[in-house]
């Protein structure tokens, strides 16, 4: 399995959740779709336009949810005929995250729904401990910021962790 | 549907020592229905017994041992039977160590005839 993260203190939280719920991928991002991390086989797709495509629909499912019954929808899931996907938001004390999961069947989502809560526990109770952001994600260096993470999460071989070997 | 279903479950989880009897749909681990009582987790105990009979299921199909009737797990304050019906729907019982199992395997099966 492959794990990276921009902010250390999403790390373990991630994946203990990826391991927990067997799930194929899961990507933590801003609201906005600026990735935060990625755990899982991350290989399947293209994680940028992944997230680009998260924020889009959590965005549009929010506004219907608001448009429907006058707060935005929580949790999105889509069944495929053999991978399935839940998208849903993760409040801590360092603002929102959408957590994008791909899973197939060796999980189920109920299973992924339980560990999700867990994650959502453990991520708030991480951004407690974590030390402060130095500066706001959309600042005015917001392209020196996105090189960064984009190297943090796409740097070579030495974040890799065994299991199974197979990426 | 839940209406039909609540008898079911509520005759299942009138005997002895049964803490807890769930419905729930084996391939999502979902809650269709329940009758708990106080302090249980039927979510989570719903998704975490559909996994293990799903998997012991393929278990038994991957030996050609054919059709998985009847699963048990022994812990140790407490256990947990499921049954399927073959439609994606599982019957979970949670019950206490010194419920009785044969009865309770009976009514799963008397449940799983009404729900098939």
């Amino acid at each position: 399995m492959k794990i990276a993260a921009v902010e250390p203190w999403v790390e373990a939280p991630l994946k203990r959740y990826v391991d927990d719920a067997r799930a194929r991928l899961a990507l933590l991002l801003h609201p906005n779709g600026q990735v935060l991390a990625q755990a899982g086989f991350t290989r399947e797709v293209d994680v940028m336009t992944a997230c680009a495509l998260a924020s889009a629909i959590h965005a549009t499912a929010g506004e219907l949810g608001r448009q429907v019954e006058g707060r935005a929808f929580g949790g999105l899931h889509y069944a495929g005929p053999e991978k399935q996907m839940y998208l849903a938001p993760l409040q801590t004390s360092r603002g929102a995250y959408i957590c994008f999961t791909v899973f197939d069947d060796e999980t189920s989502l109920g299973l992924i729904r339980i560990y999700f809560e867990e994650l959502g526990r453990d991520l708030a109770a991480a951004a407690l401990e974590a030390p402060p952001v130095s500066a706001s994600v959309l600042a005015g260096g917001f392209e020196a910021e996105l090189n960064r993470n984009l190297s943090a999460l796409f740097r070579p071989r030495d974040r890799w962790e065994g299991r199974g070997g197979s990426q | 549907m839940s209406a039909s279903l609540r008898p079911v479950l509520e005759t299942l989880t009138r005997q002895r020592g049964v803490r807890a009897s769930l419905i729930v749909s084996e391939s999502d681990g979902l809650v269709i229905d329940s009758s708990l009582r106080f302090g249980q987790d039927g979510e989570r105990v719903a998704a975490l017994a559909a996994s293990v009979y799903r998997k012991a299921r393929l278990s038994a199909k991957a030996a050609r041992l054919g059709a998985v009737t009847f699963l048990q797990l022994d812990a140790e304050r407490g256990r947990i039977c499921v049954a399927g019906a073959g439609n994606d729907l599982v019957i979970v019982t949670v019950a206490d160590v010194a419920a009785n199992v044969g009865l309770i395997r009976m009514e799963l099966f008397k449940a799983l005839e009404l729900i098939a």
